[in-house]
């Protein structure tokens, strides 16, 4: 059976008795409802925590583009302005929710809610740590790319049932832009599954160490290339600038999402931002050891568990850093140059790897390049004599 | 119980979104209900324990397919302005005569007939009283696609890439005429 949040917790004794005794109580075995209450439980944690994630990147998005720019930012509400993300979110829900008169009302309510769907349908296999994992699902890398497709339909419809010219040049190329990169992601990560030979995060994370040199992205050369690959493409699925060409503000006005207003265009702006997260994440887990914390410190206890969140948080943070100055620093491509950098570049690259990652496992026998410079060095200093 | 419940929700997806799926006159609705159908079955697979062919179920159709249809769906439609209006089908004037009806009918008998075949060994079959135990699917279909049914394999990545070719030449720019 996969493992779960709850299978972990059901390893400790206040769980157990709990069980036991709801058990007397009701009559009958109450293994489910108690499952049932923890995968509830976590799974408004989670959606709180990345509800706020996503909150918070709009406002660290305005305070970094602020600092780069030379501007102050927001700075009126709370300190700092760090309560800003609340305030735009109470604006949201109480503004007139308009609904344009020659729009396709259905696909109007609906292609937002596909967007947020597809982004939180991938919270059940996030790995935030070895036990805070929601399902340790044993196909997770398949499910977490496939649930994220929704995204892409969601952007289309949205541009297509709005009946606007605007929408539908942001809500075609959003379509196209997504269906393309996801071909070189999912060639980059299928390297590290060769190499570590399983699809379960805990199998692609396990095969990592605590420590840099033991983490996937200094495993050799091509998977080295592979990171980037992998982050040049989360970046055009999540429509993050230089690939915001969806939304392309100078040509577009605001791409796909120019006719919703309210909390129809917040679902759209907060699926992006979690969408970063979340990309960040499976750049983490894949290629940054994930969860994995140095010298295994904590152990499996419950501080143990709270290290590993905390080291994948902020591996994920760090990564969230950078994707959103590259947003501020970057000109947009063209669509063209879109196009031509994913087929023409970045898949032959990807797939270059691919083979190589292959080559290199059957030729050193999965080791890393750091071990084999080890090995070598050690030996010609004499170790073994 | 829990999976029970689980099923029930799916097999409710999947039979809610095949009906509306052809009950709504908008192409594009049909598509999106069409995913919901698609996700449904995803989710009886999962239920069943057949893990990977539900995931691959979610790549394939949810991220492929449906979001094809309503590409063609949408690059298609308006091409022809008198008969179609800008969602797709809903101006076609009369939906069949006597040939239509009749090739219907020869093809609904065909799958009638070929449902019977399927489910004759099931019905005949013994009951299971429990379902066997669950376990991960992903490396033994690994192993048969690569010893027993390499054939079909291979067989199958030439099909794609004939798809392959085809379209290349179709999307060729065309030559001028001499």
């Amino acid at each position: 059976m996969n493992q779960t949040v709850v299978s972990y917790l059901l390893q400790f004794e206040p769980i157990k008795k709990l069980v036991l005794s709801l058990s007397n109580l009701l009559g009958f075995n109450a293994i489910s409802i108690v499952s049932f209450l923890i995968f509830l439980i976590v799974i408004l944690i989670v959606v709180g925590f990345l509800a706020t994630v996503g909150g918070l990147g709009t406002y660290a998005e305005r305070k970094i583009s602020a600092d780069m720019q030379a501007r102050i930012g927001p700075n009126r509400v709370g300190p700092y302005g760090i309560l800003q993300f609340l305030a735009d979110g109470a604006k949201m829900l109480l503004k007139e929710d308009i609904i344009p008169t020659q729009s396709d009302k259905f696909l109007f309510y609906v292609a937002p809610m596909l967007c947020i769907v597809g982004v939180f349908g991938t919270i059940a296999v996030i790995p935030f740590s070895s036990g805070f994992t929601i399902l340790n699902f044993n196909v997770g890398l398949v499910y977490l790319i496939g649930i994220s497709s929704l995204v892409g339909l969601g952007v289309f419809l949205g541009g297509y049932g709005s009946n606007s010219k605007w929408s539908m040049l942001g809500g075609m190329r959003g379509a196209s832009q997504i269906i393309s990169y996801e071909i070189p992601v999912v060639l980059s990560s299928l390297s590290i599954v060769l190499l570590s030979g399983g699809l379960s995060f805990s199998a692609l994370i396990g095969a990592q160490g605590g420590w840099p040199h033991e983490w996937f992205i200094f495993h050799n050369p091509f998977t080295f290339i592979g990171f980037f690959i992998l982050f040049i493409g989360s970046l055009a699925e999540t429509n993050r600038a230089p690939f915001d060409l969806p939304e392309a503000e100078s040509e577009l006005v605001s791409g796909y999402h120019t006719e919703f207003s309210g909390m129809r265009f917040g679902f759209f702006a907060l699926a992006e931002y979690i969408e970063v997260f979340v990309v960040c994440g499976l750049a983490t887990a894949l290629f940054l050891g994930g969860y994995n914390v140095p010298m295994h410190l904590g152990g499996d206890g419950l501080i143990g568990q709270v290290l590993q969140v905390g080291s994948f948080v902020s591996k994920t943070f760090l990564l969230y850093y950078i994707v959103i100055v590259t947003r501020w620093t970057l000109p947009r491509l063209r669509v063209d140059q879109l196009m031509t950098m994913c087929w023409k570049y970045l898949i032959p690259i990807a797939m270059f790897n691919l083979i190589m990652v292959g080559l290199w496992m059957w030729l050193f026998d999965g080791r890393s390049l750091f071990t084999l410079l080890f090995k070598s060095a050690s030996v010609a200093s004499g170790a073994g004599h | 119980m829990f999976d029970t419940i689980l099923f029930i929700f799916a097999a409710l997806a999947a039979i809610v979104g095949g009906i509306l799926t052809i009950s709504v006159k908008n192409l594009m609705h049909a598509c999106v209900f069409l995913l919901l159908t698609l996700l449904g079955v995803a989710g009886l697979y999962l239920t069943l324990g057949a893990d990977f062919v539900g995931v691959i179920q979610l790549v394939v159709y949810v991220g492929g397919v449906v979001v094809l249809m309503v590409f063609a769906v949408m690059l298609t439609s308006g091409s022809n302005a008198q008969k179609v209006n800008r969602f797709g089908m809903v101006k076609i004037p009369t939906m069949g005569n006597f040939r239509t009806y009749t090739l219907a009918g020869i093809f609904a008998a065909l799958i009638l007939m070929s449902i019977i075949k399927l489910y004759r060994n099931v019905f005949s079959m013994a009951r299971l009283e429990k379902l066997p135990e669950y376990y991960p699917t992903v490396s033994k279909i690994g192993h048969s696609l690569v010893s027993t049914h390499v054939l079909a394999f291979e067989i199958s990545s030439v099909l794609l890439l004939g798809a392959l070719v085809g379209a290349a030449i179709i999307s060729r720019p065309k030559r001028e005429m001499r």
